[in-house]
């Protein structure tokens, strides 16, 4: 009776692992074609969010309030991608389990998946995006170096630390249920705590000890080093998110963990 | 022989909360986190346990909300059990909810992939079967069409044909054997069989109690919490159709005015008529082929049964049954809409309904045609007219038995 096994406990084998592997590859092209199948725009379509707000804060930041940031449109278009990659990854796992009642109450399902699913699907939309940003450094005389081969680590720490944030909202949302409500009202107040638009070297000194505990300006700072002045980022300050961001994800995937046994009942 | 599913001395308890559990963050921060405690809890299974080997076929009988479904989750590991523990071994498919995953804006052959692999198949493995799924299903020339275009029985040929190519150790399934078109339905029981031959332990959850008498080994009758009876599931569901029987004459009202029948009969209750009549039964008519009155028939005639009903009250989704017997109660045919898989769905007020016989094989004699209305889960009988419908078939020369098949000599 040995080789008996829980259902519960999902032990890890290679299979396991490429099933694993597919079911997320599934989940996340469902979710692609759906986005794409049914506007004929298509890809297109989904650039046409960023790009709006592109041209709206463009305008206003260097026409009428004019914040003389050198190459300002690559320098907001960076910022913005990476902020939206986070925005709506945020949003949308909140709603990824009480959105998907009938797949969390089927048997053998994985609800751990979903979250990763909503953060993977929006980073593929992020890199979707990516030309574009290339293209106005382009027309902004910025050329790449070859900095830009640490991005993957940028995109890892913010993929962490996004994921981390999503199964504690995806929990909350659970038992209540206008968690996403809220959560709009905290990301609008993040985005103008994030340096999305703005230098973050314009925040007073006294300030800025407090001001870098938010961990995405960490990152939208180390975009820009390494996208606008093809420098490395700070190493420390990234290997402190990423500890902490491992840390919390390693947290708040165990109160999913545990919150998830009820979620069949909740729902 | 090995056992694939063990569930020891297994609980389960659920909780409810007060009707005015806040459900935002706001309210609850309202009222101070006042009602997010759970107001009570109540056990949806006690002491639950059993053993399925390999190869061997279980059926869960019982009442709606005795358990069944839950005690089917549970198994298939959604949820956890309050006490008690279920082992299993191997992979687990289940045929619960037919159709999660499928979005009708993706065609059949992206709905398999996704379906397959959210059911436990790698990608390889659905690609490896997907000509065995699409030809189960019978939807070759519909494969890239939206699946949106399908029709209901289409839809739900597509999902079973995904759900039995998943070479389960352990198969779960849930009042979805009645898809499609008969000889749908037949392939699909053919496949279970293959599936128990073949080493699979299968948990039944269903209504149709003549179905779990035909296909399992064993039956567990669940009856909230605890288990009532357990064993082979010939006995098993025996005695639970005949506790269903006189939880129907129980629920039959001492005295009710009699109907007054065409034929002079009276019907009164607990004589010839029996059940709770939330809903009944007001007149059964035998019709011949050109649809006049007739209880005379010759053998191999057609003849409808026409059953008027009234539900003062709504009634979801009741099952009309009708019996042919001979005057000693021996059971000729019986048939229901469900077992023709003819689902009903709310009803109120009045209406028919209509069972057509292509042919009256049967010889000749005196019959009588049963007719009644049951709950959807054959709880208990609405109304039951029993031996108030006589039918008539000429005898013919030089013949005896029940069935007169139409037959011919070659000598």
């Amino acid at each position: 009776m040995s080789s008996l096994s829980n259902p519960a406990n999902m032990s890890i084998n290679p299979r396991q692992l490429t099933y694993l592997f597919d079911l997320l590859r599934e989940l996340i092209a469902r979710d692609l074609k759906l986005r794409y199948k049914r506007s004929f725009l298509g890809i297109a379509w989904s650039l046409v969010n960023p790009l709006a707000q592109l041209l709206v804060l463009s305008f206003i930041f260097s026409r009428v309030l004019p914040l003389n940031i050198p190459n300002y449109p690559s320098f907001l278009f960076t910022g913005l991608l990476a902020w939206n990659w986070f925005q709506t990854s945020l949003y949308a796992a909140t709603g990824s389990i009480v959105d998907n009642r009938e797949l969390i109450r089927k048997p053998g399902f994985s609800a751990m998946i979903l979250p990763i699913v909503t953060v993977a699907t929006n980073f593929i939309h992020y890199l979707l995006a990516l030309p574009i940003l290339l293209v106005f450094l382009w027309i902004n005389g910025v050329s790449l170096s070859t900095t830009c081969m640490a991005l993957p680590v940028i995109f890892a720490v913010q993929f962490l630390f996004t994921l981390s944030l999503s199964y504690l909202v995806a929990t909350l949302h659970v038992t209540f249920r206008d968690t996403q409500y809220l959560l709009g009202i905290v990301l609008l107040l993040g985005f103008y705590l994030s340096p999305v638009f703005y230098d973050p070297s314009a925040i007073p000194g006294r300030f800025q000890m407090i001001y870098r505990l938010n961990p995405m300006v960490v990152l939208i700072d180390a975009y820009r080093h390494i996208l606008l002045q093809g420098q490395l980022p700070g190493g420390l300050e990234l290997l402190a998110l990423s500890l902490i961001s491992a840390g919390l994800l390693w947290v708040s995937y165990r109160i999913f963990i545990r919150a998830s046994a009820q979620f069949a009942e909740e729902l | 022989m090995s056992e694939s599913i063990i569930v020891e001395g297994l609980s389960k308890r659920f909780r409810r909360y007060s009707a005015d559990r806040p459900w935002t963050l706001q309210e609850a921060v309202l009222r101070s986190f006042r009602g997010l405690q759970t107001a009570e809890y109540f056990w949806a299974l006690k002491d639950v346990s059993f053993r399925v080997p390999a190869g061997k076929m279980t059926g869960l009988v019982g009442r709606n909300g005795a358990g069944k479904s839950t005690l089917l989750r549970l198994v298939g590991g959604v949820g956890q059990p309050t006490q008690g523990r279920i082992l299993t071994q191997g992979r687990i498919s289940s045929l619960i909810d037919l159709g999660v995953g499928f979005h009708p804006d993706l065609t059949g052959r992206e709905n398999i992939f996704i379906t397959g692999v959210i059911s436990g198949l790698t990608r390889q493995e659905v690609a490896r079967r997907f000509d065995l799924i699409v030809g189960f299903s019978e939807l070759e020339d519909f494969i890239d069409s939206p699946f949106r275009t399908y029709s209901t029985g289409m839809r739900m040929r597509l999902a079973f044909s995904v759900a039995v190519h998943t070479d389960p150790d352990i198969l779960l399934i849930d009042e979805v054997l009645a898809v499609g078109d008969m000889a749908f339905q037949q392939k699909c029981l053919d496949r279970i069989e293959a599936f128990k031959h073949n080493g699979c332990a299968i948990l039944l959850v269903s209504h149709d109690t003549s179905l779990v008498e035909k296909l399992c080994d064993e039956a567990l009758w669940l009856n909230a919490p605890e288990i009532k009876a357990q064993g082979p599931a010939k006995l098993v569901v025996q005695q639970f159709v005949k506790e269903m029987q006189t939880e129907t004459q129980r629920r039959t009202p001492s005295s009710w005015r009699p109907l007054q029948l065409r034929e002079g009969e009276e019907l009164r209750v607990n004589e010839n008529r029996f059940g709770s009549l939330e809903m009944e039964i007001t007149e059964v008519r035998l019709l011949n082929a050109a649809g006049f009155p007739a209880t005379a028939y010759e053998s191999g005639d057609a003849m409808q049964v026409e059953i008027h009903y009234s539900a003062p009250q709504e009634v979801p989704g009741p099952i009309f049954g009708v019996t042919i017997s001979k005057e000693d109660g021996f059971v000729c045919y019986d048939t229901s809409t469900e077992a023709d898989g003819k689902l009903l769905s709310k009803v109120q007020g009045r209406g028919k309904v209509l069972l057509y016989f292509e042919r009256l094989d049967l010889i000749g004699g005196s019959f009588y045609i049963d007719v009644g209305a049951y709950r959807r889960d054959w709880a208990y009988a609405y109304d039951y007219h029993w031996h108030a419908y006589p039918l008539e078939v000429r005898p013919t020369h030089g013949e005896k038995g029940i069935l007169r098949p139409p037959h011919r000599w070659e000598v």
